[in-house]
């Protein structure tokens, strides 16, 4: 604190860099990402897996429900991968099954990143007896085991794709909820947010425009690895018998070929290969995206 | 001339663990004209922030409005329900931080944050907003204004990013502008430009700037009226220049001999100690009815340990004083 008596002039500082090149914080973490070796790993495995799951059906046009030949046939040179209990060619399901499998994971980790975000986000914004409703609903779907409360849905709807998805999704969504609650409530109070609310800012856009892309980078990571979740979920559900018998998923051939494990491993193992590879690609990125864009993480660097 | 501004007896009081009301700013009252600056000054916890933020009713949960009004523009911005409260901020009334660092929302650019703002209070579509943008960054001084529109706040320094503030809050064009600690986290030769930022932007658009600082060069260089808050208690009150020149009130007499008096191009003086405040302000719940600062001044006596706080009276036309001996210490 000092009395200024002479009178300073109003000079315009030169300073800094001048922001030739944009750094947004997406395209930092997107550098940042590259960094990681086992990110990328994933990354390439998971966009190999969609290109198969997306192109392979056009190019090895089978169907997976069709009997192909003779059953239990072991991989040989018709069937590069052996034929099922029915003599249904394992390498079509995988190619075919990949799509539904990935489609449930992708539907239902979408289901529970916005029930999730919808949840966290209304009751950490507003606190008081919202957050508490908030909280006793999300409490209320977290005592329940969420695989026992999936099957419950799915047998009361029936093995449908899309009652399988949502039920997934609404049986999952919790974690997602008390993180974003929890990001939302330590958001709320930050200078910019009051700021921006001084600036005339609604509730509407501070959720939207100032909170939510804030809250972000810790959901972002948490929603990749709710696919993965959501595939293992299929699968699980597939296993107990609670799969779609009309849709060709990795779940549903595991589920159909469990009793002949001994008598034909190839009908269980590439399915189970299949979903092991998946998640662990999705596991991958999840991590990598994790060390990109975790802003605790991220100032170290 | 009638005031822009005008707070009547606002009491704000802060909801404790037990639910308790512990007072927080007690009987405050003043008026700030358009184009003028009204400083208040004080320690830290005085309350200072409190009543800027119950004027732009966005105190903390915890925090009510008690009683009191406050008018600005004569409309009554207690009464006002909260969505013309809202179109208020901004554009009415707007607001600078003390931490330009964190002020800022770090995942958009400059350009977005003060646009967002033109776009809530003036509906302007996107290009319209970049360019008048443009020409609110110009008019706060940062040079390169059209490359610095699309940088991030990290790539801006400390100033840069409180000019940005100060653009931001003057884009709805505020009658009054509330300028809370704006130099607080800022190093000493960019305080004075800001300052003297401030002091132009006020000429040049006519608003009214109510500035929260314990910065009495500040003041004294700044505003024309002033306002000493202690404990959340008006103490001393008039003209900014009164008040430095011939302090009356023994907490601003020790304010004022916190601050070491340097000029450029004079011969330094002998070594002299700064003087200081023994003790702190009374913490929130500990606030009798007698006179706030009892405990920390030098010159109470027993009048002032019988009698509760006085009230603010008038010595003169433009300065007024709460204190029992305020006639005997004017020598």
């Amino acid at each position: 604190m000092t009395v200024i008596e002479s009178t300073s002039q109003v000079s315009a500082p030169q300073t800094d860099l001048p922001a030739r090149t944009a750094a947004s914080p997406g395209r930092l973490a997107l550098r940042q990402f590259t960094k990681s070796p086992s990110g990328v790993a994933g990354a390439c495995m998971l966009i190999l897996i969609i290109l198969v799951a997306v192109a392979g059906p056009s190019l090895y046009p089978v169907d997976p429900l069709d009997l192909v030949g003779a059953p239990f046939m072991p991989p040989d040179a018709d069937a590069w991968f052996g034929t099922d209990y029915l003599g249904r060619d394992v390498l079509a399901g995988l190619i075919h099954g990949g799509r539904a499998t990935l489609a449930v994971g992708a539907v239902a980790a979408l289901i529970t990143i916005v029930i999730g975000l919808v949840i966290g986000a209304v009751g950490g914004f507003f606190g008081g007896a919202i957050d508490a409703t908030m909280v006793k609903i999300t409490e209320f779907f977290q005592i329940l085991p969420p695989l026992l409360f999936a099957m419950v849905l799915v047998t009361l709807f029936g093995p449908k794709l899309t009652t399988i998805t949502l039920a997934i999704g609404g049986v999952s969504w919790t974690s997602v909820a008390r993180l974003t609650r929890a990001e939302f409530m330590r958001l709320r109070d930050l200078d910019f947010v009051k700021a921006s609310r001084a600036a005339g800012a609604s509730n509407v856009n501070l959720i939207l425009r100032v909170l939510l892309p804030n809250a972000l980078p810790a959901v972002i990571v948490s929603a990749t690895l709710a696919i993965g979740v959501a595939i293992l979920f299929e699968g699980g559900l597939s296993f107990l018998g609670l799969g779609d018998p009309n849709v060709m998923s990795w779940g549903l051939m595991l589920g159909q070929n469990r009793n002949y494990i001994l008598d034909a491993w190839w009908a269980v193992m590439f399915p189970g290969a299949a979903i092991f590879l998946a998640v662990l690609a999705i596991s991958l990125v999840g991590d990598g995206l994790n060390d990109a864009i975790n802003p605790r993480l991220r100032r170290r660097s | 001339m009638s005031a822009l501004l005008e707070v009547d007896d606002l009491n704000v009081s802060m909801r404790n663990g037990s639910g308790r009301l512990v007072p927080v700013i007690e009987h405050l009252s003043f008026t700030v004209a358009p184009g003028q600056t009204l400083a208040l000054v004080g320690e830290s916890g005085c309350g200072k922030s409190m009543t800027a933020l119950a004027l732009m009713r966005l105190l903390p949960e915890d925090f009510v409005i008690t009683s009191g009004r406050i008018v600005l523009e004569g409309r009554d911005v207690l009464a006002l329900p909260p969505k013309e409260m809202r179109s208020l901020r901004g554009s009415a009334m707007s607001m600078i931080f003390q931490e330009p660092m964190t002020a800022l929302n770090p995942l958009f650019t400059v350009g977005d944050q003060i646009g967002e703002v033109l776009r809530w209070h003036q509906g302007l579509d996107r290009a319209a907003a970049r360019s008048r943008v443009i020409e609110l960054l110009r008019a706060v001084q940062i040079p390169a204004a059209e490359q610095r529109i699309d940088a991030y706040p990290h790539q801006l320094s400390g100033g840069m990013r409180q000019r940005v503030m100060i653009a931001m809050a003057l884009a709805g064009r505020p009658k009054l502008l509330i300028a809370d600690e704006p130099t607080t986290a800022l190093d000493v030769t960019v305080q004075a430009q800001i300052f003297d930022l401030l002091a132009e932007l006020q000429r040049s658009t006519g608003t009214a700037i109510l500035l929260i600082t314990h910065d009495l060069g500040a003041v004294a260089e700044l505003a024309d009226e002033m306002l000493v808050l202690y404990a959340g208690r008006c103490i001393e009150a008039g003209a900014s220049d009164t008040i430095v020149t011939a302090p009356r009130h023994p907490y601003t007499r020790g304010l004022l001999n916190c601050v070491p008096h340097l000029a450029i191009g004079e011969p330094p003086k002998p070594w002299v100690d700064l003087g200081e405040i023994p003790g702190m302000v009374p913490p929130l719940g500990a606030r009798g009815a007698d006179c706030a600062f009892l405990a920390r001044c030098a010159q109470a006596c027993d009048v002032c340990r019988a009698k509760p706080q006085p009230a603010l009276e008038s010595i003169a036309p433009d300065h007024a004083v709460s204190c029992w001996r305020k006639t005997e210490l004017a020598a």
